[in-house]
Parts: structure tokens; C-alpha cells; sequence
């Protein structure tokens, strides 16, 4: 069942894959010290060439399974049964491209955006790289673990070093938020892993062997908090969000781009590996609580970005609300949902990276992101205009690009799993239309109050080329999206697998309010 | 009764020991010779150290009783001669430039650093009460001495005053325990007294002898709220004998804890292990809310050495709970872990004081644009902390992994659950290290630190390598762990 990397590929390409970055700005620190050119050059080729391999390693991916693929397996920490196993299923391969390909757009966006220790941002957006692609093709619950900590470092010097605003404290609470869930995760791991060894006579960190040892309710329960709390705060989902919109905001555009694009997709990545692998269960206990939740978080969200007048806070908190949508798909356990869901995770990563990167731009020309300060932009930036429509659209969920699509499913998977939610979550979309089309009201038309603006130039070709391949993605997604769902078929059915045998008792609203007042 | 008939002792037990002695006594000899140049002092006390610990490395795999059953040679003895050898050779490599900045470069300095070496391995060795004793005052008068090694400085001499009221009563708590088992088994010796209490482990004599030595050496340790004398003392102290003392009779104390609460208090597990739960909690609490709030970072490390120990007593707690010997070789593997983080963030400090005499403060505030001034050193600085707070890829993260599981194992979830929310909590001192170095700039003259060069260089970039060395490869040390704690001679 299981497929191997040698079959498959030929060569370790997992391995390659995750730490082709780290190579990079290796050679970068040792060769190129004060060689600009050279270095950002260096970055620049090293994200393409992942990216290229891992656009190679879907075609050669089988979608018809919800197989690991490409797997690598060395015993690491004998004793203790860890592992070196990386491996990838449809989802993990998806969010790896979205990673590698993010990549590419930061480096490229960031490239005349810093000018103090200028190599230090660029080996860290490098190492950031790494660690993402270890969260998503890690197989051992170790080694998750291991990369899960270790991007916290790179980003914690991208938004202390090279961000605006309270960036320090922005960078320490950041770290401290997602630190926290991380070590109460770290207990829950060594609780699930001692119970598997007492159970088994030896203990193991393989995830899928975890995945079906069958925990007992009670450890169940208080492991999956431990799990759920972690990946909560790094989505994150209401009321555990407050780090969101400060690190958003004192962040460099770069930092912002992989922040939304990729940070946030781990924490439901780690729902879908862990709290539905290991305790799916609970995970059916919780699903009206984390409905309730998710919806807040929507409306929350929505509401907060409307009276935002700092853009790239409007966009930060309009995350808080996309990424209530993208937990409720999931936890809706049916097929349109979670495959919505996670494809949502792709097209959230598309649109904000691309809204957060297009306020960078603006940026760089003003040095202001209030709405006030903005007005018939449109008229002396044409083409940033146009992009910046087709994002805004796109996120406001305009039939025909991505961000419709997978709001669709989500719509039409929580619809089945209870309508007031998805009611509910309809407001959310219609407040997201309102502070979108506002804000871009706003900044893109009415008066040209501010007169700097007509001496700000349009887009250059280097910002085009930043955000042409996110448009074409956008419309690619919108228009076609059946490549990309293809890929998410079997995963997706397997994860519903995992819960089925205990949806039966959850699948009526009444029954949930009966647990909302009775508790778990 | 003891055999008094003692055969002729077999000397390659100590030989590690014997050649730190002869270190000792050659840079005594050499010291007068050498004008002003001490190269030759440190070189000795390095072959020494060097040789000391090559020793022990030779030696292991031999379980051997000397002494009249006194000294044991055996894989935990060797595991802490190793730890000490290395915790020694860093220290005397991060010293010759700190000393020579406080123009105090003088030979006695490493005669007493191998001396109180002498005594911590004999300390881990011991396998009776009263060599455990002898071992301890070598080397906690070493210490003393050390500490107010700095006369003319006030701070140096209120340490060294400090550290040796405290230590003394902290031995006679102990040796008042002692005396108590001896009074109740007759003997000295650690299996025998062991033995020799199994048959009344509920006895008041015993609860009293288990708190007295728990306390003495909680003293030595600085478990609270035993550890007020630790940041006064830590920052009197020479910087590199700050850091040697962070670690070094740190790791001694509790090589002779794990032994004493393994062999001779095994009778008074349910006492002990309540009691170093509560300690537990309490030291934790104590080095983690109190490191939150230090200026000074030597003040700051030294509250967050109380922490670490804090973690420790967690894993000694699940060794009396769980039952085998896992626990007590996580506690191993976190002191091994500890001593070069520990050791290399105290060494980072020595280093930029010596290249600052006047300036620097051991101020958060000089320590602001590190990262412009000296990269290599703020780089290794953050390596340290990152470590000290347990980040994954170092050793600090395998030392909590492995304790951490310890406690898990033995149903102490919950201590678990506390002890990370502290190390989270603890993120936020370390972090500050890194904000001032990277984030934050300074108004002060401070001359640019540039790269460390020769021995403080080599001990700052060993430390390094080893941290990182231990984060990712940690089988190694895991097993010689493994096989200090299942093959110990008694």
C-alpha cells in the first residue's frame, strides 16, 4: 500500500525537496557575504528549483490513492522508536507546492524591499522554507514536531529584524502564542506515545502506526485538547487569535505573504493529521464546538476588517474570517467539505499572499497603508489597480476565481452538516464583499485627495512578475479547478473514513444542542 | 561491620583523578616560573583535564570497588568524569582572556578550578557516605576560593562570604542526615545502609535523615527555597567560574543525589518523591518568575539555572514514581545537555566582558546590537537561549524531551503539563537576549566585540557543536546514559 520514494521517483526526493533551502542559504552565508547580486540571486534560484521539483513530483504523483507517496524511512532515535520518515498524500502535496511556490513570489516581491543586513532576511525566508516543507512531508510525530518549532525561528527574526511598527513586540508574541500550544502539544505526543509503548511493549512516533492504535476515550480527550490548542492558535481561530492581526501587520510583506499563505494552513494541516487521525472521536464531539467557533471567527473577522483604516490590518483580520470558513468545511466531514476546505487552504494562501503583497507595493511607494491616505489610486497605478481588483474579487468570492470555488464546497458541505451554520457563515461572506469592495473603493477610486500619488510610478516588471503567477493561479482555480480536487479525492474520503463510525450519534442540530447543554 | 581489614586499594579507580591531582601540583610548581606569560599554567591544567577525562573513557566498562567499598569505577562514575573533564576544559579556555582583562592571571586560579574537579568526580565515585562527604567539602572550599577570586571587588568577596556561609550549613545538614542513617544502620556505605533501612521504611528517623540530606544538598544545588545565595554568587563571581558553577557542582550535587535516593534512601521513595514534587513546583516557580524580571544577565541566567533545576527535581520525582531507571538516566542526559548551553551562554558573557572591561555590565542594555557588532558571537548567543529554552535541533530540547517523557511515564502528566507551561514562559527571558542583540540598538561606546579568536573561541564553538551535536544525534549520550544507571557498582 505504502509507496516508497525508489519506486515512485528514483531519488530521495522528499529529502531533497526540504532541504534544497536550507543548502541554499548555506552557501549564501559561507560564499556570498556582502554580494547582493549574488545572494539574492542564490535565493532566487535555489525556491525555483524547489519549486520546480515539486511541479515534478506531482506528475509523477498517484492520485488515485490515499497512499503516502514518496516516502523515506531511517531509523533516528532507536531507542525511543523515532524516525527520519517523510512521506506526502494529496493534501501534504498540495499545501508543499503552495509552500514552494510562495516562496518563489516572496523572494521575488522582497527583493529591493530591505536594505539593512539584507542577507539575513533572504537566508531566513530560505530556512522559513525548509522548516514548512518538514511540517507538511513529516511522517514521525518527531520530526513534526522538530520542524513545527524550528520556522518559528526564522519568523520570529523576520518580523523582530525587518518589521515595521511594534515589531518587537509583535515578534515575541507571535512566538510566545504559538510556543505555548507547542509544548502542551509536546505532553499530548509523550502521553499518546508511553500509553502506544505500554500497550505494545515498545514505544514508536509514526503517525500512521499512531493513527491506528485506537487511544482510550480519556486519554482521547485530554490529548486531543493538548493537539487541538496548538493548532488552534496557529490557525487561528477565535478566541486564540489576538497574535494574528500584530504579527500581520509589524511584519515585511514577505513575511506577511508566507504568514497567511503558509503558516496558517499548518495549524488545520494539524487538525486533519492529527486530531482526526489519532482521535477521531473526539474530534466528532467537537465538531459543533468548533463550528461555533469557526463562526465567530468568520463574523468576528469580517467585522473587525470593516472598520479597519490600516489596509493591511483589514487584510489580516479578513484571514481570521477566511480561516473560520476553512476550519468549518473541515469539520463538516463530508466530501465537498473538507475537499473545499482544504482547497480553500490553497486559495486563501493565493489571494491573501497576493492582497498582503499588493499592499506591500503600495507600500514601498507611500510609506503609509491607511485608507485615508489613499483615493483614485487607479487612475496614476492603472495595472496595480486591475490586479488588485481581480484579488479583491477573488477574495470576496466572485464566481469564475478560486476563492468561489472552494467557498462553494465548504458552503455546500457544512449546508449538509447543519443549515444555521451555513446561514450563518453567509453573513460572513456578504461582510466580506462589503469591507472588500469598500476598502477598494476607497483606496482605487473616489477623489485623488493625496497628490503624491500621481508621482508614484505603476507596477514595474519585477511586481508584475510577482503577481502575474498568483492571478493565473487565481483564474486557474476559479475556471478549472478539477486537477487540484483530483488530488484530494482519497485523502479526502479517507479522512471521512476515519470519523464515520462515529458520526451517527452527531448528525442532527437538535442532538447538538443537547451536547452544547450537557457538555462533552 | 565493615571489613577494617581493608586490602591495598586498586589505584586505577581514581586514576582519573590522580592525574588532575598531578595537574594540580605541576601548575603549583610551574605557576612561580612563568613571569607573566601563563600559557604554560593553562596548558597543564588542559593536558590535565584532557588526560582526565581520555582516562575515564579508557576505563569504562570496568565495574570495579576500591577503597574498602568506598570508591567505585564504574559507567555512571565514568559518565560524570567525562562531563566534568569537558565542563573543566571549557572553562579553562574561556578564562585566560577574561582574567587577563581583569589583570588577575595567576596559576592558583587553575590549581583550585582542577582541585574542586578533583572532588566533584570523587563525589560521583563515592559509594559511601562518608567518601560522598570528603568529596563534597574538596569541592565546595575549591568553590569558595573561586568565588571571591576577585579580592579587591566587593561583589567577588560578598560571593565568595555568601557562598560559604550557606554551603557550610548546607553541609552540616547533610552530614547531620548522614549521621542520623548511621545511627539507625551502623554503616556508611551506600548499599548498606540501603539495605539496612529497607526493614523500616516508615520509620520518623528516617523521614527526618531523607529531608536533612534532600535539603543540604538542595542547598548545593539551589533548589528553593534553598536558593537565595545563587544570583548574588553567580554574579560576583569570575564569569567563566559563574558558568563552571552553573554547571559543574550542579552536576556533582545531583550525581550524588541520584545515587544517595537510588541506593541508600530507596527505603524512604514514597517521602522523598512527594517532597521533590513540591520542591518541584516550587523551584520552578521561584527561577522562571523571578528570571522574568532581571536586568542583569547574569542575574537572569542565574535564576534561570533555579528553573532548570526545577525540571531536574521533576525527573527525580518520576524516578522514585516510576520505578526503573529511565528516569534517572533522562535526569543524566538533561544535566550532560544543560552543562554545554549553559556553559556556552556564560562563556558568550565572559567573552564580551573581556573585550569590554569597563563598559560592559552584564546589562540587558549592553548586550543591544550584538548582532552588528560581533555576529558570530550573537549567533552562538542565540543558539544558547534557543537551546535553554528547548527549541527542537538542540540539546535543550532532547534534555526536556527526555525528562519530560520520564515524567509522563511515571503518571505525573500533570507536573508535566506545569513544568512546560514554565519552559514556555521561560521563552519570554530568552527571548529578550535575542530581541536586544538583533532587534534593539544602543547609544553606548561599547568597542566592537569582533570575532573571538583562540581559546575563548575554541570553548565558545565546542559548546556550540556540542549542543547541536546532542539536538540532533542524541543515541549517544542516551546510551552512555543508559549504561551509567544499569550497570553502577555498589
Amino acid at each position: 500500500m505504502d509507496l516508497g520514494f525508489a519506486e515512485q521517483i528514483g531519488f530521495r526526493a522528499l529529502t531533497l525537496l526540504t532541504f534544497l533551502p536550507t543548502i541554499g542559504a548555506l552557501i549564501m552565508l559561507v560564499f556570498m557575504r556582502g554580494r547582493p547580486n549574488a545572494y539574492k540571486t542564490t535565493a532566487l534560484v535555489t525556491s525555483l528549483a524547489a519549486f520546480a521539483l515539486s511541479v515534478f513530483m506531482i506528475f509523477n504523483f498517484d492520485t488515485s490513492t490515499a497512499a503516502f507517496q514518496f516516502q523515506e524511512n531511517f531509523s533516528w532515535i532507536e531507542s525511543y522508536g523515532i524516525t527520519y520518515h517523510l512521506g506526502v498524500d494529496g493534501i501534504s502535496m498540495l499545501l508543499i507546492t503552495l509552500t514552494t511556490f510562495l516562496s518563489v513570489i516572496a523572494i521575488v516581491g522582497s527583493w529591493n524591499y530591505v536594505d539593512d543586513r539584507e542577507i539575513g532576511f533572504f537566508i531566513s525566508l530560505l530556512l522559513l522554507e525548509t522548516g514548512m516543507l518538514g511540517v507538511f512531508g513529516a511522517m514521525d510525530l518527531f520530526l513534526f514536531y522538530v520542524f513545527w518549532e524550528i520556522q518559528l525561528i526564522p519568523m520570529y527574526f523576520l518580523i523582530g529584524v525587518w518589521g515595521g511598527g511594534r515589531r518587537i513586540y509583535s515578534a515575541v508574541k507571535f512566538f510566545l502564542y504559538t510556543f505555548t500550544g507547542s509544548v502542551l502539544m509536546l505532553v499530548s505526543i509523550l502521553a499518546i506515545v508511553w500509553w502506544f509503548a505500554e500497550q505494545n511493549g515498545a514505544p514508536t512516533f509514526d503517525i500512521q502506526t499512531l493513527q491506528a492504535a485506537g487511544f482510550p476515550p480519556g486519554l482521547q480527550f485530554w490529548a486531543f485538547m493538548g493537539f487541538f490548542v496548538a493548532f488552534a492558535i496557529k490557525v487561528p481561530m477565535f478566541p486564540v487569535h489576538t497574535w494574528l492581526p500584530d504579527a500581520h501587520v509589524d511584519a515585511p510583506t514577505a513575511g506577511s505573504v508566507i504568514l497567511a499563505g503558509v503558516l496558517l494552513k499548518m495549524g488545520v494541516y494539524g487538525m486533519i493529521r492529527f486530531c482526526v487521525g489519532f482521535f477521531p472521536e473526539v474530534t466528532v464531539k467537537a465538531i459543533p464546538w468548533v463550528m461555533v467557533l469557526s463562526v465567530i471567527g468568520i463574523i468576528y473577522g469580517a467585522a473587525m476588517s470593516l472598520i479597519q483604516s490600516d489596509m493591511k490590518r483589514l487584510v489580516a483580520y479578513s484571514s481570521v474570517s477566511h480561516m473560520g470558513f476553512i476550519t468549518m468545511g473541515l469539520f463538516a466531514f463530508n466530501l465537498q467539505g473538507v475537499e473545499g476546505s482544504v482547497l480553500q487552504m490553497v486559495n486563501h494562501g493565493i489571494l491573501t499572499g497576493a492582497l498582503f503583497q499588493m499592499v506591500g507595493f503600495f507600500y514601498e511607494r507611500s510609506h503609509t497603508r491607511e485608507i485615508k491616505d489613499y483615493g483614485g489610486v487607479a487612475r496614476p497605478l492603472p495595472v496595480a489597480a486591475a490586479f488588485f481588483s481581480l484579488f479583491v474579487l477573488g477574495s470576496l468570492g466572485l464566481p469564475g476565481l478560486n476563492g468561489f470555488v472552494g467557498e462553494f464546497l465548504i458552503l455546500v458541505g457544512v449546508f449538509q452538516y447543519a443549515k444555521v451554520f451555513a446561514v450563518l457563515a453567509c453573513v460572513g461572506i456578504i461582510l466580506g464583499a462589503a469591507y472588500l469592495l469598500w476598502m477598494y473603493q476607497r483606496t482605487m477610486f473616489q477623489d485623488l485627495t493625496n497628490k503624491k500619488w500621481l508621482s508614484y510610478k505603476d507596477l514595474n516588471l519585477r511586481e508584475i512578475v510577482t503577481l502575474a503567477p498568483l492571478a493565473i493561479m487565481a483564474i486557474w482555480i476559479g475556471v478549472w479547478p478539477e486537477p487540484f480536487l483530483n488530488m484530494l479525492h482519497a485523502p479526502a474520503e479517507n479522512i471521512i473514513a476515519q470519523v464515520q463510525p462515529y458520526m451517527a450519534q452527531q448528525d442532527s442540530v437538535f442532538h447538538m444542542a443537547s451536547t452544547f447543554l450537557g457538555g462533552f | 561491620m565493615p571489613d577494617f581489614t581493608a586490602p591495598t586499594p586498586e589505584m586505577i579507580v581514581v586514576l582519573p583523578e590522580l592525574l588532575l591531582v598531578a595537574a594540580v601540583f605541576l601548575i603549583l610548581l610551574v605557576d612561580p616560573f612563568t613571569g607573566r606569560d601563563r600559557t604554560a599554567v593553562v596548558a597543564i591544567a588542559l593536558s590535565g583535564l584532557l588526560a582526565s577525562g581520555v582516562a575515564a573513557v579508557a576505563l569504562s566498562g570496568q565495574e570495579i570497588v576500591s577503597f574498602g567499598g568506598m570508591v567505585a569505577l564504574d559507567g555512571y562514575a565514568v559518565f560524570f568524569k567525562v562531563l566534568f573533564a569537558a565542563a573543566g576544559v571549557l572553562t579553562v579556555l574561556m578564562s585566560p582572556k577574561y582574567l587577563e582583562a581583569h589583570g588577575r592571571h595567576i596559576g592558583e586560579y587553575y590549581a583550585l578550578l582542577v582541585l574542586a574537579i578533583v572532588g566533584m568526580d570523587l563525589m560521583a565515585a563515592a559509594r559511601d557516605l562518608i567518601a560522598f562527604y570528603v568529596a563534597l567539602e574538596l569541592m565546595a572550599i575549591s568553590s569558595y576560593l573561586l568565588a571571591g577570586f576577585f579580592r579587591n571587588h566587593v561583589r567577588s568577596s560578598e560571593a565568595a562570604l555568601k557562598y560559604f556561609i550557606t554551603g557550610a550549613l548546607a553541609s552540616a545538614l547533610t552530614l547531620y542526615g548522614i549521621s542520623l542513617v548511621y545511627g539507625m544502620t551502623g554503616a556508611t556505605n551506600y548499599y548498606q545502609v540501603g539495605q539496612g533501612l529497607l526493614g523500616d521504611p516508615s520509620s520518623v528517623v528516617l523521614a527526618l535523615a531523607t529531608a536533612l540530606i534532600v535539603i543540604g544538598m538542595g542547598f548545593k544545588v539551589s533548589v528553593a527555597p534553598f536558593h537565595m545565595w545563587t544570583p548574588d554568587v553567580y554574579q560576583g563571581a569570575p564569569t567563566p567560574i559563574a558558568g563552571f558553577f552553573s554547571v559543574g557542582p550542579k552536576a556533582a550535587g545531583f550525581s550524588a543525589i541520584v545515587m544517595v535516593l537510588m541506593t541508600v534512601l530507596e527505603a524512604s521513595q514514597e517521602t522523598w518523591s512527594v517532597l521533590l514534587i513540591f520542591l518541584s513546583l516550587l523551584t520552578m516557580a521561584t527561577g522562571t518568575l523571578m528570571a522574568l524580571v532581571q536586568k542583569n544577565v547574569k542575574r537572569m541566567l542565574a535564576y534561570s539555572s533555579i528553573a532548570h533545576v526545577g525540571y531536574l527535581l521533576a525527573g527525580l520525582a518520576a524516578m522514585g514514581r516510576a520505578g526503573d531507571s529511565e528516569a534517572g538516566q533522562s535526569v543524566l542526559l538533561y544535566l550532560a545537555a544543560y552543562t554545554f548551553m549553559n556553559l556556552g551562554a556564560f562563556g558568550i558573557l565572559a567573552y564580551l566582558k573581556s573585550c569590554n572591561a569597563a563598559d560592559f555590565d552584564y546589562s540587558l542594555e549592553s548586550m543591544a546590537g550584538l548582532g552588528r557588532r560581533s555576529a558570530p558571537a550573537a549567533i552562538l548567543m542565540t543558539l544558547f537561549m534557543f537551546s535553554l529554552t528547548g527549541m527542537p535541533g538542540t540539546a535543550g530540547f532532547i534534555g526536556k524531551f527526555y525528562l519530560f517523557t520520564a515524567v509522563v511515564r511515571a503518571d505525573l502528566t500533570w507536573l508535566a503539563v506545569i513544568a512546560v507551561l514554565f519552559s514556555a514562559v521561560s521563552a519570554y527571558y530568552y527571548l529578550r537576549i535575542i530581541v536586544y542583540m538583533f532587534f534593539r540598538e544602543t547609544d553606548r561606546e561599547l568597542s566592537a566585540e569582533g570575532t573571538p579568536v583562540g581559546a575563548m573561541a575554541a570553548a565558545l564553538w565546542a559548546s556550540a557543536v556540542c549542543v547541536v551535536l546532542i539536538g540532533l544525534f542524541p543515541s549517544a549520550i542516551w546510551d552512555a546514559a543508559v549504561h551509567a544507571l544499569t550497570g553502577f557498582a555498589l
